[in-house]
């Protein structure tokens, strides 16, 4: 769909782009290590166990691991996903899996106190924390709701014995719509606090991590993104045509399954610490293909580095833009994302 | 050594697409399967390829539906109808998908070894990876190998795609083994083309057969059909009419009725082969 500029573009070449890419994510880390709202010198971190020591190890650093792991998962699921439907409009929001985990957590944000009011009465009156209040929950909920989302969306899908990319995009349509009317809902059913807290965390920050929540996550979706790393010669095979990529060995639906529930348990996992970030699983792989072309094997590592390079840099936008305030992440991302989109389709020659 | 399916019938929601229509695909022979639009001549390349799973259709004697997947792509390769695709991929790179056998870290190292030469200008045709090269060659798309597939036009799409499939099959020359069976599937394999190239893709057709492929291919000109094929077998509305040679199916009577048209076969003695034309 977008013209590239890569004519005569040779494998060697690609080799050195993913390196730079590397590299450019290794620089992202070390200024965003480096750069915030408190100014900390190598000095304060060497010795004592000083306020600059506890606010760059427990603040800082599992930010900055969040902001690259889940920015890498986005854009490497809107890659394999885009490849999956064939389709370059493709993205972990498409489909619905990012809306199903707003919408997990906003029943949780907005139905805590009730539930925790229910359970006390069966608990005979103990005292109890707030559900809301447990750390986890949120999270949790986000989770169960983009499994929810993609679960339905398969069921769905695959129904008749058929699993066609046209029926996924449109009840991923109709999943997305379900979702905003719960969210809506559960918006005009919250008080004040409550959707002060749902407005933040459907705009998207990286500002809760802590390392007893970005471990788990991190290693869910490592997992997650692995199988999606090891399928790209399938993807690039699928980009003949579903009946081809079968006659060339592919078990594609299989492939498609696999795809399908990776790219959403990793999407969901972000999504659950860090709320909505748009754009990303969007627009990166297109940068990625513009710089080397369409082959899944060099696109995914591409789209993984340079989605965490992205990500963590906004994050730091985000973060020092403001100080001492923050910006929401998800806001950086999408006013960077939306406008470099539409000339993404404004540079798009008719075919 | 044949690709056969033994009375298969195929309906799809309520239409009746084929109805107990047996055919074979023997190893070293062009078989040509022609009938009027809508007759399912696709849809029975579909169940002979294995993407529809059908009792009945086996390879060398064995159920298609008992074969791995990989293992099937070894042994046949289908042309498809199927026109462009949705990201930027080099023509070589195309051609590269053709390449089941091989492990993706070959099929870089093929691409790299050709882009290294390439840069060195060490244009001997020979020196280069041995199999893409020759068959892009024979399918004359080896100047294309660097252009971007979707900026092709069709019949130069369709080309590269006929020489992948020609690819996946592709076997280095192995004396005294005795290799498995392979098959080719055309599906219109000439839609596209201009008269010369649509020569030059049915001599590699049968060029193929004498390598002791079986092929199969849909085609719509039946003067062609009489050229190259060693058997015909038409197809209509779902029914096999007719399978055999060309001088036994193609008669002005059988014809004129599949096509409900008044249709003329003829032998010209100058040519020395049948012509089929309209009255």
């Amino acid at each position: 769909m977008f013209a590239a500029s890569l004519d005569a573009l040779q494998p060697r070449r690609r080799g050195v782009v993913v390196a730079l890419l590397g590299c450019a994510a290794a620089t992202a880390v070390a200024l965003a290590l480096a750069f915030g709202a408190m100014s900390i010198a190598i000095a304060d971190l060497l010795d004592g166990e000083g306020l600059q020591r506890t606010v760059f190890g427990q603040i800082r650093a599992p930010r900055v691991v969040l902001a690259g792991l889940v920015g890498g998962v986005l854009a490497i699921s809107g890659a394999t996903l885009q490849g999956v439907f064939r389709n370059p409009l493709a993205d972990p929001g498409l489909i619905g899996v990012s809306s199903g985990a707003a919408l997990g957590a906003t029943t949780l944000i907005v139905l805590g106190p009730a539930l925790t009011d229910a359970l006390g009465v069966l608990s005979f009156a103990l005292p109890l924390p707030s559900i809301d209040a447990v750390p986890f929950a949120v999270p949790l909920a986000a989770m169960v709701g983009a499994m929810l989302a993609t679960l339905f969306l398969y069921a769905f899908s695959s129904r008749y014995g058929q699993f066609s990319i046209v029926t996924i995009l449109l009840v991923g349509i109709a999943v997305n719509a379900l979702a905003s009317v719960g969210i809506g809902a559960f918006q005009y059913l919250s008080d004040d606090d409550q959707l002060r807290t749902l407005t933040f965390w459907m705009m998207g920050s990286f500002g809760s991590a802590s390392w007893p929540t970005v471990i788990p996550a991190a290693l869910l979706m490592a997992l997650a993104a692995t199988p999606l790393l090891l399928a790209c010669r399938e993807l690039d095979l699928l980009q003949l045509g579903e009946a081809e990529a079968f006659h060339l060995g592919v078990d594609v639906k299989r492939l498609k399954r696999r795809a399908i529930l990776c790219s959403a348990a990793a999407v969901g996992a972000g999504v659950a610490l860090a709320g909505m970030i748009g754009f990303v699983g969007l627009v990166v792989p297109h940068l990625v293909r513009l710089l080397i072309g369409a082959t899944h094997r060099y696109v995914l590592p591409s789209a993984l580095l340079l989605g965490a390079t992205l990500t963590i840099l906004a994050d730091l936008a985000a973060r020092t833009l403001v100080t001492p305030a923050e910006l929401p992440v998800g806001l950086v991302t999408s006013a960077l994302g939306a406008p470099f989109f539409l000339w993404l389709i404004a540079r798009a020659r008719p075919r | 050594m044949t690709l056969r399916a033994q009375s298969v019938t195929l309906r799809l929601g309520t239409a009746q697409v084929l109805k107990e229509v047996s055919l074979e695909v023997t190893v070293g022979a062009v078989t040509a399967l022609v009938g009027p639009n809508g007759a399912g001549k696709s849809s029975l390349l579909r169940v002979l390829s294995g993407e529809i799973a059908l009792p009945g259709v086996s390879m060398d004697g064995k159920p298609l539906a008992e074969m791995a997947i990989r293992d099937l792509a070894r042994r046949r390769s289908v042309m498809t109808q199927s026109a462009s695709m949705a990201f930027d991929f080099l023509v070589a790179e195309v051609l590269a998908m053709g390449w089941v056998d091989a492990t993706r870290e070959e099929c870089a190292a093929a691409l790299e070894e050709r882009a290294a030469a390439l840069e060195e200008r060490t244009a001997a045709l020979e020196e280069r990876t041995a199999a893409l090269e020759a068959v892009a060659c024979d399918c004359l798309v080896d100047h294309l190998l660097d252009r971007r597939f979707n900026t092709l036009s069709g019949g130069e799409r369709q080309r590269v795609q006929f020489a992948r499939c020609w690819l996946q099959i592709w076997r280095r020359e192995k004396s005294g083994s005795q290799a498995p069976s392979r098959y080719l599937l055309l599906d219109e394999p000439t839609a596209n083309l201009d008269l010369a190239h649509e020569l030059l893709v049915l001599r590699l057709a049968r060029r193929a057969s004498a390598a002791n492929v079986g092929v199969l291919i849909v085609l719509h000109d039946l003067s062609q059909a009489a050229r190259f094929a060693d058997r015909i077998a038409l197809l209509d509305n779902g029914a096999m009419v007719a399978t055999g040679p060309p001088e036994a199916v193609l008669t002005n009577a059988t014809l004129s009725r599949v096509y409900r048209t008044p249709l003329c076969v003829e032998h010209s003695p100058s040519l020395g082969r049948l012509v089929v034309h309209a009255q």
